[in-house]
């Protein structure tokens, strides 16, 4: 986390232009330069906030996304090859590599060019499911273009979902998104790793237009369960986003008029533009992007000695956390969304204490906000850690973890008997031997003389 | 009238009175007991010169750490000390939990020279403390003999026995620097303070015996024997009818102020009090006092129905009082007896109840060849010197008997405790062998080699008891014609040849059987030149430098100490063994597959995990040779997830072969033992020279674990705790993924689909 | 059980005798007359009592009824310790150890002077001075009751 931290200052520090936290350097795969022309728009949209852009053709030998051996560029955008495969340069081991070096990957698939296998075997260590045969999309009969589409029902138009509760928001536009010939992604149930940025209407299915039968039977998938747009974030919070419409990022959708079926609602202007602004923005990390600034904790009553090493069992004890959220180009105080809270674990081997942390006006300053909480160390001693675990959808992970020890009481920290009243009969008990003992001596010695007598009498 | 002076004489130390012949005398025995001491010393220092000034074993080594921590932080630090060090993440209160007798001697030396500005390592001290008291143990078995028996010669050979018999040097080598360095010496003194104190009736010395024995409880737990010999001693001198005043007083002192001293000890606590171990005393005292009450009746109104009062009363008391007892530890108040305990009445329960307390290798029973090895020809003489006993029973004799008996039997029940029989065997020994010399040599010029008893003996006529030598004399003297100076020569030559070899056998045991330090292991060349095989070393110095200061390190508790000492890293669990179930979650976590114990090692946040395999080497002390222990443990603590019935064949084998069953193949502690191993070997060829045989030609593979160090000889192998898979997959999939393997595709799934909702 | 009854019986006359010689001669002269009338009357306790509290009233040298006193004192001490911790529970257990092992040993300790200062026992005690057995008495009070003041914090 540390390291994590520090290069994203680093790569901060370095390119002050740059609008992503973590650097500006781009590259572009796209196999024909003729088809770079299509995406105009895009490329000076990201242009305009400070990319540099490196368009590299996967065909190419000399592409590589590593210089010694770390990764050479911080963003890759793969656009789907009209060849098999990706090459030798882009394998999966590679691609994952390149995640594991912290760098961020934007997939766009298309529907129109089969995807190649090392996408799907990629794709599919990151749990996110393609349909089995490759040149399958989805199509939605209620939801579809009728300007573009009227026979096909191929082009999706798909408004922003309703916010979650305690789910940031990042993408939603206004308006209709087309989703021209989309590869449908099915995500896996275990990892809490992906989540769903556009998903499909209720009444899409998968469908694989080159197979002949009338109907389809048992398809892939359908309805919401299919995502147009889905995210991955890896335990490095490197950002992988997996866009199943190229098209919908090219110049012709960026101002398309589209209907959809239906009388209410009128033809109007895609917002494609917009949400490829937003996807890109989340996708090379210039939103959401968490960063710890300062911890701190302390005995309660004793704020001076700042994070020690060493509390005692039923100690007061106050924890704070700084922490601050990139937005576009400067670092902003972080706010959870609302029905969420950063919560603090006091843990050794199971959390002793899980507490949520309270951030007050009062403490936040410019560009981080103070998350803090006093609570009562447990009749436990051993080897404790202040846990701040927060992973949540569309923001880095933040994993903070203070180690300190909590010891036992001294043996000078009980309360002395005379503290303690019901412990008074015994002492006076014993001080009343002593006295007595005193006294006994005293009359001893000075009976002595009378002593005398006996002893001599008894020798007779 | 003599024999009573003469023991006073001796105790208090006072050798330089009187005429100038016992001056003379004096000096002698002064001379001699020094240079026994220095005969102690000397020979317990092999240990320094095959090795090195090292600190041995495994205890010593937090021995040596607690010191250190004492010496740089002050006793009041070290009295509070909680250490989170050891026992990730739990700690331990070790200021609590240990007794300090033995760090706070050798802090006290420490402080001693420099203030008389010699600085020395405190290592060096800890090295050689254990010889330093071993010299006055031989001296205070001198003063103990001395009380008990006539014989002036008794005492020196008491004290030479004692400086050289190889079960006491076995604990107490230089480098050996256990409680035990210093317990024995304090056990001998107490029981010469107690001696004396009954002897006496002297509140005195109960009042000294009470404040060694206090000493004694700082320094091992072992002080329990003292806590129940010495009132056995008193209810049998009860029971044969034979109190007095003088063990009234003695017995009072000693415990009123014994116990409250034992209590001062923090780790002891009120023990004293609720422990089942400490009752009998506590009877006894009770007991006493009712029979000094009756006695004391007795004395104003002397009648024969008070024998009969006295008799009853004491029968009733007793059996109420052990009612008392038995209830109260029923009803919990008084804590029941502790594991170690029962394990030293049946010497099974352990192996079945507490696997960890049969796992400590110095709490087997003993082999009864140990005890001729140990004590060679003491072990003979040591009845004969119990029937000596037997023929003039005071007071005095009476506690070597009873010492004799229940040490015998507990030295028979756990190897360990061949230590507080050494003493008594000496003893004894000395007794029994001056005993002979005495009859034999009364007027002779003797020519043997420890001149103690003929300076002696020649005063032996006007000085010594009328008591046993006149009595053998008027027996034995007519018929066997022991005047002659062929008898003479003859038993003089004999015992002579006797000491010579057990001084021989002494130092060859003690060179060879008891100075290794075992960190390092010693192998002869070919060529007969030693070879020294220092794996542990090397492996925990790579720890040391190679490793963040807090990577904490998962090892089977044996090396916790030695972790904690040498590489200077926390460890999970060390030979400090207060806490079961940490220890069987760290057997479950090697006795399990890679996927249960990977949890457990994250759970603990391990970072470092060290095994020991002698498999290269044939080091048959590895960590596959204790597995079952391991695995005993662990089956304890969850046994529906470990069983011990899966580690073996299906013929009750325990292998590690081709045909070891799959619950072991798959086990974190096989993987790591023999990871890479084969690579060693020509295919198929991989050899287990330990347990002699052939290795799966497919070695294991790992997948939670890499491996970061292996020592020169295999013997120390540490594997890192990988961090979890960047992208969330299991480590066995990630591992698969990068050899290239294609995940199956998901494809077609069997039965109702899982959606997912979010 | 017969070897160790007569052990008993001989150490037991030994006893006596040998404390009849060093007993006060005006003073044994009572004990022996009372203990002919116990010996008569020992089968009722109440004579036996009485006997035993004449004996002892007579018999008695000044300083041992004052140590007699000092461990009357103590065993009331003690008695009321034990009662109050009985009654009202033994919260600071340490607290409650120390003060009552303070009067046991204190008790004991007196015990043992008077065992020792008692003629009747000088057989036991031959190299034991009256004055050294209040030296030994001293010091080993002065050990308890640094113990017992430790212990109880």
């Amino acid at each position: 986390m540390r390291f994590t931290l520090l290069g994203l200052l680093l790569g901060f520090l370095g390119i002050v232009s740059a609008l992503s936290a973590t650097g500006s350097s781009l590259l572009v795969i796209i196999e024909e330069e003729a088809d770079k022309s299509k995406y105009s728009q895009f490329w000076a949209d990201l242009q305009g906030r400070g990319y540099e852009i490196t368009y590299r053709s996967p065909k190419d030998t000399n592409l590589s996304l590593f210089l010694h051996g770390e990764p050479a560029y911080s963003h890759l955008l793969l656009l789907p090859p009209k060849s098999k495969g990706l090459g030798p340069n882009l394998t999966p081991n590679l691609l994952v590599d390149f995640i594991n070096g912290g760098s961020n990957i934007l997939l766009a698939l298309s529907a129109e060019q089969a995807v190649p296998t090392a996408i799907n075997s990629l794709l599919l260590e990151l749990d996110i499911n393609l349909p089995s045969d490759r040149t399958s999309l989805v199509v939605d009969h209620l939801a579809y273009d009728l300007t573009s589409s009227a026979e096909k029902h191929d082009v999706l138009l798909i408004p922003s979902a309703e916010p979650k509760k305690g789910v940031v928001d990042f993408f939603s536009v206004d308006g209709l998104v087309a989703f021209p010939r989309a590869v449908g992604q099915v995500l896996g149930n275990a990892s809490p790793m992906l989540s769903s940025i556009v998903k499909a209407g209720a009444s899409a299915y998968i469908y694989n237009p080159k197979e002949e039968t009338e109907g389809v039977e048992d398809p892939f998938a359908t309805g919401s369960q299919i995502n147009i747009v889905s995210a991955f974030q890896a335990r490095n919070s490197a950002r992988f986003t997996v866009l199943g419409s190229s098209e919908a990022l090219q110049d012709t959708w960026f101002d398309a008029k589209v209907r959809l079926p239906g009388t209410d609602y009128k033809a109007g202007k895609t917002s494609n533009k917009e949400f490829a602004q937003r996807l890109s923005e989340w996708a090379f990390k210039e939103i959401g992007v968490l960063r710890v600034e300062q911890v701190q904790h302390s005995l309660d009553e004793d704020t001076k000695d700042i994070n020690p090493k060493i509390y005692r069992v039923k100690n007061d004890v106050r924890y704070s956390i700084e922490i601050s959220e990139w937005d576009v180009d400067q670092w902003i105080p972080f706010n959870p969304p609302t029905g969420d809270a950063v919560q603090l674990e006091f843990s050794m081997l199971s959390p002793f204490h899980r507490l949520s942390l309270n951030s007050s006006p009062s403490t936040t300053n410019k560009d981080a906000t103070a998350f803090s909480t006093t609570f009562r160390t447990p009749d436990q001693h051993g080897i404790f850690n202040f846990y701040v675990e927060y992973r949540r959808p569309f923001f880095t992970a933040i994993e903070d973890k203070q180690t300190v020890t909590v010891r036992h009481f001294a043996h000078d920290e009980f309360p002395r008997s005379y503290e303690i009243s019901a412990a008074w009969p015994w002492i006076s008990g014993i001080w009343v031997t002593i006295g007595g003992w005193l006294a006994f001596v005293a009359i001893w010695l000075y009976s002595k003389p009378t002593r005398d007598n006996k002893p001599a009498s008894a020798k007779k | 009238m003599a024999s009573a002076t003469k023991p006073q004489s001796t105790a208090s130390g006072v050798f330089f009175e009187g005429e100038t012949a016992r001056n003379t005398r004096g000096l002698l025995r002064i001379i001699i007991l020094c240079t026994i001491a220095a005969t102690a010393v000397a020979s317990r220092l092999f240990s320094v010169i095959r090795f090195e000034s090292i600190i041995h074993e495994f205890d010593p080594w937090f021995n040596f750490r607690a010191t250190k921590y004492l010496v740089q932080n002050g006793f009041y630090d070290f009295w509070d000390w909680f250490d989170d060090r050891t026992w990730h993440p739990l700690g331990r209160v070790t200021g609590g939990t240990l007794y300090p007798g033995l760090m706070v001697t050798s802090g006290a030396i420490w402080h001693a020279l420099r203030a008389i500005s010699l600085p020395v390592d405190i290592r060096n001290i800890c090295v050689l403390l254990a010889p330093g008291f071993s010299g006055l143990t031989a001296f205070a078995s001198y003063l103990l003999t001395s009380e008990l028996s006539d014989s002036p010669s008794a005492g020196l050979l008491a004290a030479i026995f004692m400086g050289i018999a190889p079960g006491y040097i076995s604990r107490s080598v230089a480098g050996s620097y256990d409680n035990e360095a210093i317990a024995i010496f304090l056990l001998v003194f107490t029981f010469y303070l107690w001696i004396k104190a009954v002897k006496e009736g002297s509140v005195m010395w109960g009042a000294f015996a009470a404040l060694f024995y206090g000493y004694m409880v700082s320094a091992w737990g072992g002080y329990v024997f003292i806590t129940n010999l010495l009132p056995l001693h008193a209810f049998v001198l009860i029971c044969m009818g034979r109190f007095s005043p003088r063990l009234y007083v003695s017995y009072t002192t000693w415990y009123a102020l014994g116990t409250l001293a034992s209590m001062q000890i923090p780790f002891v606590g009120f023990l004293p009090i609720r422990s089942s171990e400490h009752m009998s005393a506590l009877g006894v005292f009770g007991l006493l006092q009712l029979v000094g009450f009756t006695d004391y009746i007795r004395q104003q109104l002397p009648s024969k129905q008070f024998q009969l009062l006295l008799r009853t009363l004491v029968l009733v008391i007793f059996v109420v009082a052990f009612g008392l007892l038995v209830l109260l530890t029923v009803s919990g108040t008084i804590a029941p007896w502790t594991g170690r305990f029962y394990s030293l009445w049946d010497t099974g329960y352990a192996k079945i109840h507490i696997p960890i307390i049969a796992s400590v290798s110095e709490h087997q029973p003993t082999a009864w060849p140990a005890f001729f090895f140990d004590l060679n020809m003491l072990i003979w003489l040591f009845p004969a010197g119990v029937y000596m006993c037997f023929r003039s029973l005071k007071d005095e004799q009476v506690f070597v008997v009873i010492y004799a008996v229940l040490a015998s039997y507990f030295a028979g029940v756990m190897v360990r405790l061949m230590l507080t029989l050494t003493p008594v065997v000496c003893i004894a020994a000395a007794m029994a062998l001056s005993q002979i010399l005495d009859t034999f040599l009364v007027a002779g010029e003797p020519a043997e080699p420890i001149e103690a008893p003929s300076t002696k003996t020649n005063d032996a006529k006007d000085k010594t008891v009328p008591g046993i030598p006149e009595v053998l004399r008027s027996t034995k003297g007519p018929l066997v014609g022991i005047y002659s100076y062929m008898s003479k020569a003859m038993i003089t030559g004999a015992v002579t040849c006797y000491l010579l070899l057990f001084v021989m056998h002494c130092t060859w045991v003690t060179s060879n059987a008891y100075s290794s330090p075992s960190v390092v292991l010693a192998s002869r060349l070919p060529d007969g030149s030693q070879h020294i095989i220092d794996d542990y070393r090397e492996a925990y110095y790579w720890l040391r430098q190679n490793t963040k200061p807090d990577a904490k390190v998962m090892s089977w508790w044996d090396y916790g100490y030695q972790i904690g000492g040498m590489a200077d890293r926390p460890t999970l669990v060390d030979n400090n063994t207060w806490n079961n179930t940490h220890i069987a979650t760290v057997g479950k976590a090697m006795s399990s597959r890679e996927e249960v114990s990977y949890p457990i090692m994250r759970q603990h946040e391990v970072d470092y995990v060290l095994v020991v395999f002698g498999g290269l080497l044939g080091y048959s002390g590895d960590d596959i040779n204790k597995f079952l222990w391991m695995i005993r443990i662990a089956e304890g603590i969850w046994p529906d997830e470990v069983k011990e019935r899966d580690f073996f064949t299906s013929r009750g084998e325990y292998r590690v072969d081709d045909e070891a069953p799959p619950a072991m193949k798959n086990s974190l502690m096989y993987k790591m033992s023999y990871y890479n191993f084969d690579k060693l070997f020509p295919a198929g060829q991989a050899q287990d020279r330990v347990r002699g045989s052939r290795l799966p030609a497919q070695g294991p593979e790992l997948s939670t674990v890499e491996e970061a160090f292996t020592s020169e000889n295999w013997i120390v192998r540490i594997y890192k705790v990988k961090d979890l898979d960047n992208l969330g997959r299991s480590h066995q999939d990630a591992g698969a993924f990068e050899k290239g393997n294609k995940k199956k595709k998901a494809g077609k799934r069997k039965g109702a689909r899982v959606l997912r909702v979010d | 059980m017969a070897p160790k009854k007569n052990a008993a019986a001989g150490a037991n006359s030994q006893s006596t005798s040998s404390s009849t010689p060093a007993t006060n001669t005006p003073v044994s002269n009572k004990p022996s007359s009372t203990s002919t009338a116990s010996r008569n009357a020992s089968t009722n306790p109440q004579d036996i009592a009485t006997g035993i509290w004449e004996n002892y009233v007579n018999n008695t040298p000044q300083r041992v009824k004052l140590i007699d006193t000092f461990m009357l004192f103590l065993v009331i001490v003690g008695g009321l310790q034990f009662l109050y911790c009985i009654l009202a529970g033994n919260y600071p257990f340490n607290a409650f150890l120390s003060g009552f092992s303070a009067t046991v040993g204190q008790f004991v300790l007196t015990a043992s002077l008077r065992i020792q200062t008692n003629s009747a026992n000088a057989a036991d005690f031959k190299q034991l001075s009256h004055e050294r057995a209040f030296a030994d008495f001293v010091f080993g009070s002065m050990i308890l009751h640094f113990f017992c003041v430790n212990f109880i914090n």
